[in-house]
């Protein structure tokens, strides 16, 4: 699961500024009220339930009555032909959805919809890790979700400063995408092709996130994409290959009351199973909620719960900017499938900040997966929200 | 000099003084009290006749005149000019008199300065209302018998003291006033041209058949006047009464 | 010395009260005209910058169009630019509100998803009034944020429903929020509202058009470092960008520049204000000098005591001065309130000018920096000392016996009365011929000139009253007498007679400046405006070409039965080379009237037939302002570059003095796209009455925003504009009245008093009271009378300068030269009232004179 939803935060005592220029606070406000609005607003959205028929690869599209959507894609690239991963990337486009009825004006900026990119590359052999992010509302000249009459599925401006687009088309089996930020000096062109077909991460694509029961979503995944292409930094540019995970995933629901974040793992063993699993944490930081998937060889899923599984996290790193404790190494037992694995962050700052809505930190990046003596196991991605001290509590 | 005939040219009443004095007092209030300048002062001038009075300053002599003239009005007593109670008159009134009655001479000649000598001596025409034109005639016979007729067209500030004075005594004159009022005539003046400007003061005064007070702090000057008075803090004496004076004492 | 003045003070005051007040009075007329005067001036441009501040303040740049509204397409363009950080779309319109009385709502359209866009919601939080529903604001039709301040003054809540109106399009709005954004930006109207941008295009605007730009400059270095350019440099090199990227019909401005250009678009009239109080401070200046020297003129013997008992000069001059500057306090305090009542008082009358035709904010607010208050105060302590300086200097330098005598001596000024004059001719000569021979080109030219005029004046008027009054000859103890004392005096009479010249000369000048002006506009409308009837919308303010009147509504009003013929106009604001100018399209056809149609250059008809063919008129001030004339190429900026149009013709334009150009409406809609118009003319079929048909068709029309107005009516209104501008000369006559009215008492008294001896010796020789007043007020005529004929002069000479000179450099028309007679007679006849009024409380007191001051030291 990428969960990327947005909740209403605890107020912050200090939130008056002085002066004309408070950056900070009015942002905050703003971004409550923006991201408020499926609980004040009288919108109606469609709730995620059991039994929707799906129909491919129409549903690779945007599904628009749905407040939230997301395609994820994340992996780990080896450059001009070398034998270890030189990079790791994460793309990602967002709908959220500011009104459910299309509002009536004559006017191109009459739309429905917030176009949100997210675009991260790490460099693994200097050990840096870059984050690009843009949001536009969906007008004809930023962005826009596209029909299923045309190969594209989604499209916005590079983030300001940079001239360009960001696309994400179907190519007939997978994704292709690009990507790029001339401030932050990356970009990327990637064209994927199914290792193995599409799973659904729940039954029938029906993902629970908690115990009521509108916390849920749709999500399915390609766990398992050969990915080629073209990837730059700082101007130099890399013929890359290697393996992605691809998460479709769109809903209506909100975290419960009582969840702050939590800790996605998507794991691609080298025996050719895939695992993911999720925990949605407390306010104490134990874990709430969780479910997960494990694909095995051939394609079979079999889902699993918190009861099946435990995370211990065996180091941690401090994030400055944001105040978050981070575990930056596990070990994940799963004994029902005889799993003991070592979960090792590759480079421990892998935080997104974002300027756009700021008090948004999450980490995501490339880990590696050995045994407990160290042997590589496997490659992944992990993903954690709502550990900063300010950061907004997701879905 | 010598006697007067009284009355004469002006044809006013045997036995009616041009002005006279009867119980007058004078007392002014300043900051702080009164201040009494004439006590009790008793004085007739019969037409035709010169009378000087003597005194030093302060001694309320200039108020005196001052009464006379109608410019200011007494506290206490009666003032009269030609037999007119002066207090029963308005401001207008007195000012009317005054221009008809009444000619002055002060000792610092209060010439204007902006006119010539003939303008200045027809100013009480001026004045008047009168036709400027016709007085010339008068002004430049005045002029004629002081001896100023060739300066008429000059500006005043040419002339010396006594010039002024002279040029004063007609102004004074041109209206033929029965009385004048000459405070200090010669006060601003030098020994030698006191004596000749007090002269043909006089002299003119006799022609004229006009009436003259004129007050002085010489005794010499005094002298020539048909009476003599001296006046001290306010109280008027007689002095020595003279009948005749001409430079001898009695 | 300074205890001896505490000591005396209040003696002094209670001796005579009224020259103190005059003089505390003088002093708060000059610092109340700087100050009031100068608080509208700040303040006029204050609302604008109050409005850029709370929409804009985060921005660093804008980008505007040239030549009306950018296509949206420019933002992506924005975006792409590497020094960008942000920017975000503002569209902008003035919607009407039908209201009693109705008023113009400023509507700001922004994209109110974005976050950056709000930056007056600083200071709230969540659950208070200016928090909002978001999916309302960007989906409920008609949802507004309006300011708190309007809301209360409307009675209007959230959810509160009103009309408004652009052009013929009307709306129903709905109060969505109540942001208190003079809080953030205190300066900023109260008209200004907030809505989505969508709404703000379909509802009452155009899709596909923003009229500007906001952003917001990246300054860090690459990747997040710290460092970088400072926000400015920055700024600079985006704003190249995006013109070079952007084209020749977009400017990228700040907002330092954009406030610098509303300031350019006032500066005419701000100067013009600026004038006003300068005269103020002159009409204070000499009220103090005046009453200075009248109050120790009556103190003289004092002095003479002070100086004989042991006073140096300069103990005494600075006594003097000492109490000058006291009394300059007191008239600071007077002033400084005083100041800002003048201010907010004519705020109503100033704003509707700059609204109606400088296209500015509203003027809701004063703004009063505390350096305003400094300045003043200065002034009036300046002021104070600087009036009281000549004539303190007079009285400690001369001897103390000189002081001691009760009467005056011999004038020193009357030598000077010659060198003054010829100085008087030398300034004058000198002006001219630089004038002629260097300043022509020079665009303040004019005002050099003037000045020399209004100092030559002054240095005229000792030898005028001497040659006047010099050798009358005596008649009589009247007129003549107290002419020719005029002249004896002349140091005071000859500056009384200087400041009322100076002030006569000024309210002679401007008012025929201004009547032949009023004529020339009367004349120049009665051959221009020739249709019957003019329809416009009440939302259209003169240049904004959004309020449009929509297409059916011009054919229902075409096919009316009491319509012969309907002419259409639409226009805009653009750029010609360097002046930035309105274009109007037309359509022009000939109706046989050319004949009453003036034109500067050119022939009508052929004119005509040209511009059909798609040249172009340019209007008179344009035409001086460039140097363009007939034959000429006129650049004009476009939407998609620049094009050149033939000039055909220059016409008489009174309607602005930012030029102006007009092209028929092909022309127009080849330069600018289709559209429809913004104004209508209508002819009427013959036998008619236009105000019958005006009735009639408000009764038709009466659900449509359409406002009409027969030719007489809009004439009548021009004019109303016309004379509400020039209140100013009220105020001038008011002013010179009041100097007449100083001038004179104050001199008198002076005299009266100086010459007291002289008085008591009339007195002694039979003079009435009633003679005495009859001189001096004679002398006071007679100063009126010479003050008004030097005046007169100078306002004649004045009047050319103004006309032919000033008026031609800063506004390039052609007035032709009226004579308002009856005002002027009315005017002068006011001073000489005046003048004979202000003598009589001297000439009472003259007369008062008793004969025994001739005697006081002999006492």
């Amino acid at each position: 699961m990428r969960c990327r939803s947005f909740a209403p935060r605890r107020q912050d005592a200090k939130k008056r500024g002085s002066g004309l220029r408070v950056f900070a606070s009015w942002r905050e406000i703003s971004v409550f009220l923006l991201l408020t609005v499926g609980l004040l607003g009288t919108e109606q959205w469609r709730q995620a339930q059991q039994g929707y028929s799906w129909s491919f690869p129409q549903d690779h599209w945007v599904h628009p009555d749905y407040r939230i959507e997301w395609w994820y894609f994340t992996g780990h690239l080896r450059a001009n032909g070398q034998e270890r991963p030189r990079f790791g990337y994460q793309f990602t486009f967002y709908r959220v959805g500011l009104l459910s009825q299309a509002p009536p004006f004559d006017s191109d900026w009459s739309t429905r919809s917030l176009i949100m990119g997210h675009a991260a590359v790490t460099d693994l052999e200097s050990g840096e890790h870059r984050f690009s992010e843009l949001l536009y509302r969906t007008v004809p000249m930023l962005g826009g979700f596209d029909s299923t009459s045309g190969p594209r599925i989604a499209w916005s401006r590079a983030p300001t400063g940079t001239d360009g687009i960001w696309e994400l088309h179907w190519n007939g089996e997978a994704f292709d995408f690009n990507a790029r930020d001339d401030r932050q000096g990356l970009a990327f062109d990637l064209a994927t092709t199914p290792r193995k077909p599409l799973i659904f991460q729940g039954p029938d694509g029906y993902s629970q996130k908690g115990r009521g029961a509108d916390s849920s979503s749709f999500y399915y995944s390609f766990t398992r994409l050969d990915t080629r292409g073209t990837l730059s930094w700082d101007g130099q540019f890399y013929a890359v290959e290697g393996q992605s995970w691809m998460d479709h995933e769109f809903s209506s629901s909100v975290l419960a009351e009582n969840q702050v974040g939590w800790d996605w793992f998507s794991l691609q063993l080298e025996d050719g199973r895939e695992i993911m699993l999720y925990q949605l944490r407390d306010r104490s930081g134990a874990a709430d909620f969780g479910r997960g998937t494990i694909v095995s060889a051939q394609g079979e899923t079999a889902f699993i719960d918190l009861t099946d599984w435990t995370v211990q996290p065996q180091r941690h790193w401090d994030s400055p900017a944001s105040g978050g404790r981070y575990p930056v190494q596990w070990t994940l037992r799963i004994p029902s499938h005889n799993l003991r694995l070592q979960v090792v962050a590759l480079l421990d700052d892998q935080e997104n900040r974002s300027r756009l809505l700021p008090n948004l930190d999450y980490w995501e990046g490339p880990v590696q997966v050995t045994d407990a003596q160290g042997s590589p196991l496997g490659r992944g991605f992990v993903e954690m929200t709502g550990y900063g001290k300010n950061s907004r509590p997701p879905i | 000099m010598g006697k007067r005939d009284g009355g004469g040219r002006l044809g006013a009443e045997d036995g009616t003084p041009v002005v006279a004095f009867e119980d007058v007092s004078k007392i002014y209030s300043s900051g702080e009290g009164w201040r009494t300048v004439l006590k009790g002062v008793w004085l007739e001038v019969m037409p035709g006749r010169t009378v000087s009075v003597v005194g030093r300053s302060g001694s309320g002599k200039t108020t005196l005149l001052n009464l006379a003239a109608g410019i200011d009005t007494a506290t206490r007593g009666r003032v009269s000019v030609d037999g007119q109670d002066l207090a029963g008159l308005s401001d207008r009134a007195r000012t009317l008199l005054r221009r008809n009655t009444i000619g002055m001479v002060f000792q610092f000649f209060h010439l204007l300065s902006h006119l010539s000598v003939q303008e200045n001596v027809v100013l009480p025409e001026l004045i008047a209302g009168g036709d400027p034109q016709q007085f010339k005639q008068r002004a430049e016979n005045l002029l004629q018998r002081v001896g100023l007729d060739d300066r008429s067209r000059d500006n005043i500030q040419k002339l010396s003291g006594g010039e002024m004075q002279r040029v004063a005594i007609c102004r004074a004159l041109l209206r033929s006033p029965r009385l004048i009022l000459a405070d200090e005539p010669t006060g601003n003046l030098d020994d030698d041209t006191s004596q000749s400007v007090m002269q043909l003061m006089l002299q003119l005064v006799e022609e004229e058949g006009s009436s003259l007070i004129y007050v002085t702090h010489s005794r010499t000057l005094a002298d020539l006047a048909d009476e003599s008075y001296t006046i001290h803090s306010g109280i008027l004496d007689a002095g020595s009464p003279r009948q005749d004076a001409k430079g001898a004492k009695l | 010395m300074i205890r001896y003045l505490i000591h005396t003070a209040w003696a002094h005051f209670r001796q005579g009260p009224i020259l103190y007040l005059l003089t505390v009075f003088g002093v708060a007329l000059g610092v109340a005209s700087v100050m009031g005067i100068q608080i509208i001036n700040r303040s006029a441009v204050g609302a604008f910058r109050g409005s850029i501040q709370a929409i804009s303040s985060n921005a660093d740049l804008s980008v505007l169009g040239k030549s009306g509204p950018l296509p949206e397409t420019v933002l992506p363009t924005v975006l792409a630019d590497p020094g960008v950080e942000s920017a975000w779309p503002v569209y902008r319109l003035d919607a009407q509100v039908s209201a009693d009385p109705p008023f113009y709502l400023e509507v700001y359209g922004l994209d109110l998803s974005a976050p950056q866009l709000r930056p007056w919601s600083a200071e709230s939080a969540p659950g208070q009034e200016d928090a909002y529903d978001l999916s309302d604001a960007l989906s409920k039709p008609g949802w507004i944020a309006v300011s708190k301040r309007l809301a209360e003054r409307m009675g209007w809540e959230k959810g509160s429903t009103f009309q408004v109106s652009q052009g013929t399009r009307q709306a129903e709005l709905e109060v969505g929020a109540m942001v208190d954004f003079e809080r953030f930006s205190p300066q900023s109207s109260s008209k200004l509202a907030v809505m989505d941008i969508a709404q703000a295009q379909g509802l009452l605007g155009r899709r596909g058009r923003v009229h500007q730009v906001d952003v917001r400059v990246f300054t860090q270095g690459r990747r997040g470092a710290e460092g970088g350019e400072p926000r400015e440099e920055a700024g600079k090199e985006v704003a190249q960008r995006l013109e070079d990227a952007l084209g020749p019909a977009v400017e990228v401005l700040s907002g330092k520049e954009r406030e610098d250009q509303a300031r350019d678009l006032l500066g005419a009239f701000r100067l013009n204000l600026t004038a006003l109080s300068l005269i103020s401070l002159f009409v204070g200046l000499f009220l103090i000098y005046s009453s200075t020297q009248a109050s120790l003129v009556r103190r003289r013997q004092e002095f003479g005591l002070l100086r004989s008992l042991g006073a140096t000069r300069r103990q005494l001059l600075t006594v003097i001065l000492a109490e000058a500057a006291w009394l300059g306090v007191l008239g600071v305090a007077l002033g400084l309130p005083v100041g800002y009542w003048v201010a907010s008082s004519n705020l109503e009358v100033v704003s509707s000018t700059v609204t109606n035709i400088y296209l500015l904010s509203e003027i809701e607010s004063l703004q009063f920096p505390p350096w305003l208050l400094a300045l003043a105060a200065s002034i009036g302590l300046g002021g104070a000392v600087l009036g009281a300086w000549l004539p303190a200097l007079d009285m400690s330098r001369q001897d103390p016996k000189d002081l001691l005598v009760a009467y005056t001596l011999h004038e020193r000024i009357a030598h000077s009365a010659l060198g003054m004059a010829a100085l008087a001719v030398l300034i004058l000569a000198g002006a001219g011929g630089w004038y002629v021979w260097l300043g022509r080109g020079w665009q303040p030219s004019g005002f050099v000139l003037g000045v020399a005029l209004l100092a030559a004046l002054p240095l005229l008027s000792p030898m005028l009253v001497r040659l006047s009054c010099g050798r009358l000859p005596l008649r009589g103890f009247g007129w003549g007498y107290s002419l020719r004392a005029l002249g004896l005096d002349l140091q005071k009479t000859a500056s009384a007679v200087a400041a009322l010249s100076v002030a006569v000369s000024m309210l002679v000048g401007i008012t025929l400046m201004i009547g032949s002006f009023r004529k020339t506009v009367e004349v120049w409308m009665e051959a221009t405006i020739q249709a019957d009837i003019y329809i416009t919308t009440p939302s259209w303010r003169g240049r904004r070409s959004e309020a449009s009147i929509s297409p059916d509504l011009v054919e229902s009003l075409r096919s009316h039965p009491t319509v012969k013929a309907v002419d259409r106009l639409r226009s805009r604001q653009t750029v010609s080379g360097s002046n930035r100018i309105s274009i109007a399209g037309v359509d022009l056809h000939l109706s046989g009237k050319e004949e009453r149609f003036k034109l500067l250059a050119g022939d009508p008809k052929e004119a005509l037939q040209a511009a059909r063919q798609g040249a172009a008129l340019i209007s008179e001030p344009l035409a001086r302002r460039s140097g363009l004339g007939l034959g000429d190429q006129l650049e004009v900026t476009v939407p998609t570059g620049q094009v050149e149009l033939p000039i055909a013709a220059v016409y008489y334009d009174y309607g602005s003095e930012r030029g102006a150009a007009l092209v028929d409406w092909s022309t127009y809609a080849d330069l600018f796209g289709p559209g429809p118009p913004s104004n209508l003319a209508l002819y009427l079929r013959p036998g008619l009455e236009a105000e019958q048909v005006v009735e009639q068709l408000q009764e038709e029309f009466a659900a449509t925003p359409l406002f009409f107005r027969s030719n007489r009516n809009l004439r009548q209104a021009a004019l109303q504009i016309f004379d509400q501008t020039f209140a100013v000369v009220r105020l001038l006559q008011g002013m010179s009245l009041l100097i007449a009215a100083c001038a004179i008492t104050l001199t008198l008294l002076i005299l009266a008093r100086e010459r007291i001896s002289e008085l008591a010796l009339y007195r002694a020789l039979g003079a009435a009271r009633r003679q005495i007043l009859g001189i001096y007020l004679g002398k006071g005529l007679g100063m009126a009378v010479l003050g008004l004929a030097l005046g007169w002069l100078g306002g004649l000479a004045l009047a050319a300068l103004l006309i032919f000179v000033i008026n031609r450099a800063y506004f390039g028309w052609t007035v032709q030269v009226y004579w308002p007679w009856s005002t002027l007679a009315q005017e002068t006849a006011g001073i000489l009232l005046a003048a004979v009024l202000a003598a009589i409380y001297p000439a009472l007191r003259a007369s008062r004179t008793p004969a025994t001051e001739l005697n006081r030291d002999e006492m």
